[in-house]
């Protein structure tokens, strides 16, 4: 790996974590949602300060050249990614589901008291 | 033994106060309860108007979450027996007793209304058939349990099933699911005649567009459920 990729990768870590943080920082994230990306963080920034790891990853799985190892990690780390979050949003419309539907089931109770109320104020 | 008729209904204006006058004397002895599942038309102005006993939803959940919130009402209403028909008025409340009978015998704790079994009423176009038969035979493979009608939403459980599905029950297209987790459950499944009428007023809620994704959905959420379920 050239010195100049090393330091450019080495940036765009760098500003991919102040996004992290930043959007953390403003409550845009919430940080147990988050602990998977500071993880894709932290893991490129050991192969970026330590291309030896990535030489290896190429050398044990034959990859033809270090760029492909890469390529191929940050695919898996995406679709880990994006698995986690189809399965939070799952969760979530779960949650929301069971919401409505104590809602529907507290609106009829609240209708029926207030037409009860009504009729004794009547009365 | 305290029964109730659970009626989802989506944009139903133009049957459901039939439905609900039919079903108030055919079966005097039961509730209902209607479940608006956000109707886009006048469903519920309709059932404030006929002062009906209703649910109504502020988001549309679809069949299954409506559903299942009428077997929450029912849980916390303390019925015994819970029955689902459906708004458009297919089903028969006359056939009501038939699938409330073996419940209240203790013989099953599902009884589904079946149109295939005599053969009678409405049958449902050539495709369709074939589709519930492969259905019927995926979950009688998977699960044992043989049910000729697997679409069909009209149904009696008991207790136990009341609570079983107030706390969960399927979404998307629920009634062949609701099966198989009867099934893996160890419920006892019956089957019964009833005849169906087509449906007057309204639309289906599976188009033939939707009816390759509804095949390929079911299927796998049958085996799911039963991967995902130790039969007991």
């Amino acid at each position: 790996m050239s010195q100049t990729l090393q330091i450019a990768l080495l940036g765009a870590i760098l500003v991919y974590f102040v996004i992290v943080v930043v959007l953390l920082k403003k409550k845009r994230l919430q940080l147990k949602y988050t602990l998977l990306w500071l993880a894709m963080g932290v893991c490129f920034l050991v192969l970026a300060l330590f291309p030896e790891v990535l030489f290896a990853i190429r050398d044990l799985l034959g990859f033809a050249d270090a760029m492909n190892a890469l390529f191929v990690l940050m695919i898996g780390f995406i679709l880990i990614l994006v698995m986690a979050a189809t399965s939070i949003v799952s969760g979530q419309s779960e949650r929301i589901k069971n919401l409505i539907q104590a809602n529907a089931l507290l609106e009829k109770r609240v209708r029926e008291l207030e037409e009860k109320t009504e009729q004794s104020k009547e009365s | 033994m305290k029964t109730l008729i659970i009626i989802p209904a989506y944009n139903e204006e133009a049957s459901i106060e039939y439905v609900i006058n039919k079903l108030i004397s055919d079966c005097p002895d039961a509730d209902y309860v209607v479940i608006n599942d956000c109707s886009k038309d006048n469903t519920l102005e309709v059932l404030k108007r006929c002062r009906a006993n209703y649910l109504n939803s502020p988001l549309n959940l679809g069949i299954g979450g409506g559903v299942q919130m009428g077997y929450k009402y029912a849980l916390s209403n303390g019925y015994d027996i819970a029955i689902q028909i459906d708004g458009d008025g297919q089903h028969d409340t006359s056939f009501v007793k038939d699938v409330v009978n073996p419940i209240e015998a203790g013989e099953a704790d599902i009884v589904i209304g079946s149109r295939f079994i005599e053969k009678q009423g409405f049958q449902s176009s050539g495709m369709r058939r074939f589709g519930i038969k492969f259905l019927s035979g995926l979950i009688r493979l998977c699960c044992g349990a043989k049910v000729s009608d697997v679409t069909s939403g009209f149904r009696a459980v008991n207790r136990r099933y009341i609570e079983i599905y107030a706390q969960e029950y399927p979404t998307d297209y629920p009634e062949p699911e609701a099966i198989v987790k009867a099934a893996v459950t160890g419920a006892r499944i019956r089957e019964i005649p009833v005849i169906m009428k087509e449906r007057e007023t309204g639309t289906s809620s599976i188009t033939p567009f939707k009816s390759i994704y509804y095949m390929i959905k079911v299927s796998l959420a049958i085996l799911l459920c039963r991967i995902s379920n130790r039969r007991k």
